[in-house]
């Protein structure tokens, strides 16, 4: 392993640490306030549809615009056109009969295998089907109506009051018997908080939530079955980081936050919910981490941290196979759009994407153009089979770790080789294996400022084994011993324990006594820790 | 045990209770609030108390439950309960101001109906007479591009016209199941596992020497919306069912059993054929805050007047949605519905009888429909909203086979197989069994041999 990838030397515990702990102390302090202020603001963001809006941004996709001019047309075909209408020849000229009938070439070849009769048919045809394809007032309906007579139209998202259960104080849920163990399955085995008030009250870092949203993938099994086996397999969350020498959970205050309310008949309906309760986790300092369905939930996830952290203040890092920027269907949200429309509405700066592990069957040379235009960071298996992972590793984090970025992190699994996550809606091979994704979810979420993650579009039944969850299950972990690190100010470039990633009891990589030192040096801080006072 | 440990446990019993029992569906009006629980309500404004007499807090509370909350709760808390409650209540139904009640599309897209409009005429790739084309290089295939009921293909309707086709097999890959997804894939997993039109081993007939049998492909569906969906498969279903073929519809989620029968009352016209459906849910979800869905199908069915509910025949019913309300709704629609409690109480052999004698007594037409739920999960585990007790596939090809040969047959669907559940063949082999029981039985009539014919041959070796 090269020497210059790795720092073994730990900062010494000193004066900087302790402002370190000062500020966390009062970044709690001031995020308690906010959500006590929170409770008075309106519950719903500005874009918010209600009643029967339309969608209140441009919805035209910039890409599709087209400024080609129209061919020319040899005079030897006139004949074959002598049935057309003037506006029926201005068609055949454009770049919309360019779908049907090819370059200027083949327009010319085809119009002279017609006679005037069929010619006039063909163009006709042409033309139903674009002015078909375009929403037509009238004949189209604008819009998915629900029904408003329903008395239970909101029954899907109504929160149970507090006051309907036994009166406890707030904080987060320890639901066992055993020292908060052997109760229903939590992520992790993590209390469970139901309400802003468990976090606040907990001084929680970390909220797991499940979005079991399945409406938007290609297979559909990333419902509930998938935060149940979550949480069936949720007990790796809580162990020993080896390579680090962390535990999560003795540096961080992790909760279960339960499931969020979907409605899996509508995607957009369940957007603003989720949005709300993305929010309401963040506005209270934790770190929400959304796992589970489909990628739909990045629009909600990233636009709920953009309305407390403000607009054009979060950028995000995708690893997914797909870049998720499509746009220009019928419907404005699925489990392809969420980056593009991030993007369209303001939350995020395209300047601010970056985007990890991309390689399926898209985006095209007009997507990647528009991804160079925008100044979106991409970064491809292509690249990697160029340059190698382990280059574009450090690239990728000292740009996501780049000074005053806030960052999401959203993990779509089919960013993994099939072999190690084939339950996933849209798997493509040739992907990251675990060994290369668990390092650098760990290190971007130690190195940078990670203010939300998100791990989606797990499928468990496309698994008969369990290893598709183990493998989600252990991204979650890499990022969460990440984030201990980074709250323990471990935060220089790859941080491994110099204890546990060297025996030295031999010179062989040149380094023995660096290693040793480190040791030892870790060893006085963690003396000088235990004589400090506790908290 | 302390008093406070005592009611930490009755507390989260009635918790469990809570959980477990739905609310009771009650008539507007009044709570009859037990006597000796009148004392604490002078505890609540006038607001308060006409909403827990009214009755109106039982649609969130379970009614043991409010009666110990009464019994319990000091004055303070039992208004901070009421006041939740009302809140609660106030936010259960739809607000203009507050929700979205249409979910906006993307009018500028180029593409708003793309995937829903067939390819006109001129614009076809390939030129080619009228007619069902084989895709198979061979007089004799035994493999190939996979078909239904290893079937010739046809794509318009001319060429079900030119083909005088008896049977259209078509897939409808919608995927909005309210259970498990993956329905999306029936279609072509009955296609890649094809088990259906092989000699009948009860009447020896081939049903390809008597019918002419197609696989007419999919119809088109959104992904993302079941609504924007239903129309374009509505007119597809009328646009084949006026060719003189009979659509044999495969879903897809149960959702699709609403534009498949519509479809077919398009071309037919409303209430001129009956409805046998096999179903463990009764899929008459009345108040849905959605305009269609799989629970809603038979709602709208029988509400649109589509088919009669006294020509309705409902068989298998069981599972969560089977409650109180439902069946009294069904009863008051006339439908004639066949529980799993019924079949237990009275054997099924019983219960086909009757349903036999409700089918002969309705009009000559019949649409028959299945659900794959309705079969036992031992033998469909891939049923996207699957019930346990159900009936047996011998029970249910046996049923559908003698209905399709009994009655004049103008529509068939079977619907929400997923074959994802299923990692070995079982599900899909069974559900081309019931669509194979009423093609067989559609052959059986069309050869003019009695419903329930059995060759003599088959029926007994002959030896002495």
């Amino acid at each position: 392993m090269a020497s210059d990838n790795v720092s073994w030397v730990r900062p010494i515990w000193n004066i900087e640490m302790k402002n370190v702990c000062f500020a966390t102390a009062a970044a709690l302090f001031v995020a308690a306030t906010t959500v006590a202020m929170a409770a008075d603001e309106p519950r719903h963001t500005p874009e918010h549809v209600i009643g029967e809006q339309a969608y209140p941004f441009a919805s035209n996709d910039p890409r599709e615009e087209d400024d080609k001019p129209p061919i020319e047309l040899p005079d030897s075909v006139a004949p074959k056109l002598a049935l057309l209408t003037p506006e029926e020849i201005e068609f055949l000229k454009s770049n919309d009969a360019r779908a049907f009938t090819g370059p200027a070439e083949d327009t010319i070849e085809a119009l002279n295998e017609r006679t005037p009769e069929e010619v006039q048919a063909w163009v006709q045809a042409m033309q139903h089907v674009v002015n078909h394809n375009r929403y037509e007032e009238g004949r189209d309906t604008p819009n998915i109506r629900l029904n408003t007579e329903s008395p239970k139209f909101n029954a899907w998202r109504l929160q149970r009051p507090r006051s309907m259960d036994p009166a406890r104080e707030a904080g987060p849920i320890p639901l066992g018997r055993y020292d908060g163990k052997g109760g229903p399955p939590t992520f992790g085995r993590f209390p469970l908080a139901l309400s802003t008030e468990d976090l606040v009250a907990g001084e929680v870092d970390v909220a797991i939530l499940g979005a079991p949203l399945n409406m938007g993938s290609g297979w559909r099994d990333s419902g509930e079955r998938a935060t149940a086996d979550l949480r069936l397999l949720g007990w790796p969350l809580a162990g020993l980081d080896q390579y680090v020498q962390i535990k999560p959970s003795e540096v961080l205050t992790i909760v279960d936050y339960g499931d969020v309310a979907v409605d899996n008949d509508n995607t957009e309906r369940s957007m603003s919910h989720i949005r709300d309760i993305v929010r309401e986790i963040a506005a209270t300092g934790a770190v929400p981490m959304i796992v589970g369905g489909d990628h739909s939930l990045e629009y909600p996830n990233v636009a709920g941290l953009a309305d407390v952290y403000g607009k054009e203040k979060v950028s995000v890092i995708h690893f997914d196979s797909h870049y998720d920027a499509w746009w220009g269907g019928n419907h404005l949200i699925g489990h392809g759009y969420p980056v593009y429309r991030l993007i369209n509405e303001g939350h995020v700066r395209a300047e601010d994407y970056i985007q990890v592990g991309l390689r399926s069957g898209g985006p095209d040379k007009t997507g990647f153009k528009w991804m160079r235009e925008k100044g979106m960071r991409y970064h491809n298996m292509a690249e990697v089979e160029a340059h190698g992972w382990d280059a574009v590793l450090d690239r990728v984090v000292a740009e996501a770790s780049e000074e005053g970025r806030k960052l999401h992190i959203s993990f779509d699994i089919d960013v993994l080789d099939p072999a190690f996550a084939v339950a996933t809606g849209t798997p493509v091979p040739g992907g990251l294996t675990m060994r290369e994704a668990i390092p650098i979810v760990r290190r971007l979420c130690a190195e940078s400022n990670v203010v939300g993650f998100d791990l989606v579009e797990l499928h468990p039944a496309l698994d008969p084994t369990y290893k598709t969850t183990l493998n989600s299950t252990y991204i979650i972990k890499a990022c969460l011993t990440g984030l201990a690190m980074n709250k323990e100010g471990l935060t220089e470039k790859h941080y491994l324990s110099p204890l546990s990633s060297e025996h030295a009891i031999d010179d062989y990589y040149g380094e023995q006594q660096q290693y040793l030192d480190a040791t030892r040096a870790e060893e006085e801080k963690d003396k000088d820790e235990e004589k400090e006072p506790q908290e | 045990m302390s008093p406070q440990g005592i009611l930490a446990r009755c507390g989260m019993v009635t918790l469990i209770l809570a959980l477990l029992l739905p609310p009771f569906e009650r008539a507007a009006g009044q709570w009859p609030i037990p006597e000796e629980l009148l004392a604490p309500l002078s505890a609540l404004n006038a607001e308060q108390l006409e909403f827990v007499s009214s009755g109106a807090a039982l649609e969130f509370i379970p009614e043991r439950q409010l009666e110990y909350e009464l019994a319990t709760r000091d004055a303070d808390s039992l208004r901070s309960l009421v006041d939740d409650l009302m809140a609660v209540a106030a936010e259960m139904g739809y607000d203009p101001n507050r929700d979205m009640g249409a979910t906006p599309l993307n009018l500028a897209s180029k593409r708003f109906n793309k995937g829903k409009l067939p390819t006109p005429a001129p614009l076809r790739k390939l030129k080619r007479d009228a007619g069902p084309f084989s895709v198979h290089r061979y007089l004799f295939p035994t493999s190939g591009v996979p078909t239904f009921a290893g079937a010739k293909v046809a794509i318009w309707p001319e060429d079900l016209v030119a083909g005088k086709v008896d049977i259209a097999i078509i897939g409808i890959p919608s995927n909005a199941s309210s259970g498990r997804r993956d329905a999306r894939h029936g279609p072509n997993a009955m296609r890649a596992t094809n088990t259906i039109a092989a000699t009948d081993e009860q009447s020896l007939i081939e049903p390809h020497e008597i019918l002419s049998v197609v696989d007419y492909g999919d119809f088109s569906v959104d992904w993302l919306s079941t609504e924007l969906t239903v129309d374009h498969v509505t007119d597809m279903v009328a646009e084949t069912a006026e060719t003189g073929a009979i659509p044999m519809l495969v879903g897809g989620d149960t959702s699709m059993l609403y534009p498949g029968v519509k479809g077919i009352a398009k071309a037919r016209g409303r209430g001129t054929f009956g409805l046998l459906q096999f179903n463990a849910h009764p899929d008459s979800e009345r108040f849905g805050d959605h305009t269609v869905s799989d629970r809603q199908a038979m709602f709208l069915l029988l509400d649109e007047g589509i088919v009669n509910g006294s020509e309705t025949v409902q068989v298998g019913l069981r599972g969560s949605a089977l409650d109180l309300e439902s069946l009294q709704w069904l009863r008051s629609q006339k439908v004639r519905y066949h529980t799993m409690a019924e079949i237990q109480q009275r054997g099924f052999d019983k219960v086909l009888t009757k349903v036999i004698r409700e089918v002969e007594r309705g009009p000559d037409a019949f649409f028959v429909s299945i659900d794959v739920s309705v079969i036992d999960p031992a033998e469909m585990i891939a049923a996207g909203r699957i019930a346990p007790n159900g009936l047996s596939i011998d029970e249910v090809t046996r049923a559908i086979r003698h209905v399709c040969a009994a009655k004049d047959i103008v529509g068939f669907e079977i619907t929400d197989m997923a074959p994802m559940l299923d990692v070995s063949r079982l599900s899909v082999i069974n559900a081309n069994a019931v669509l194979n029981a009423c093609l067989v039985g559609i052959a059986v009539r069309k050869a003019g041999l009695e419903p329930d014919y059995v060759h003599p041959l088959v029926l007994d070796h002959g030896q002495r």
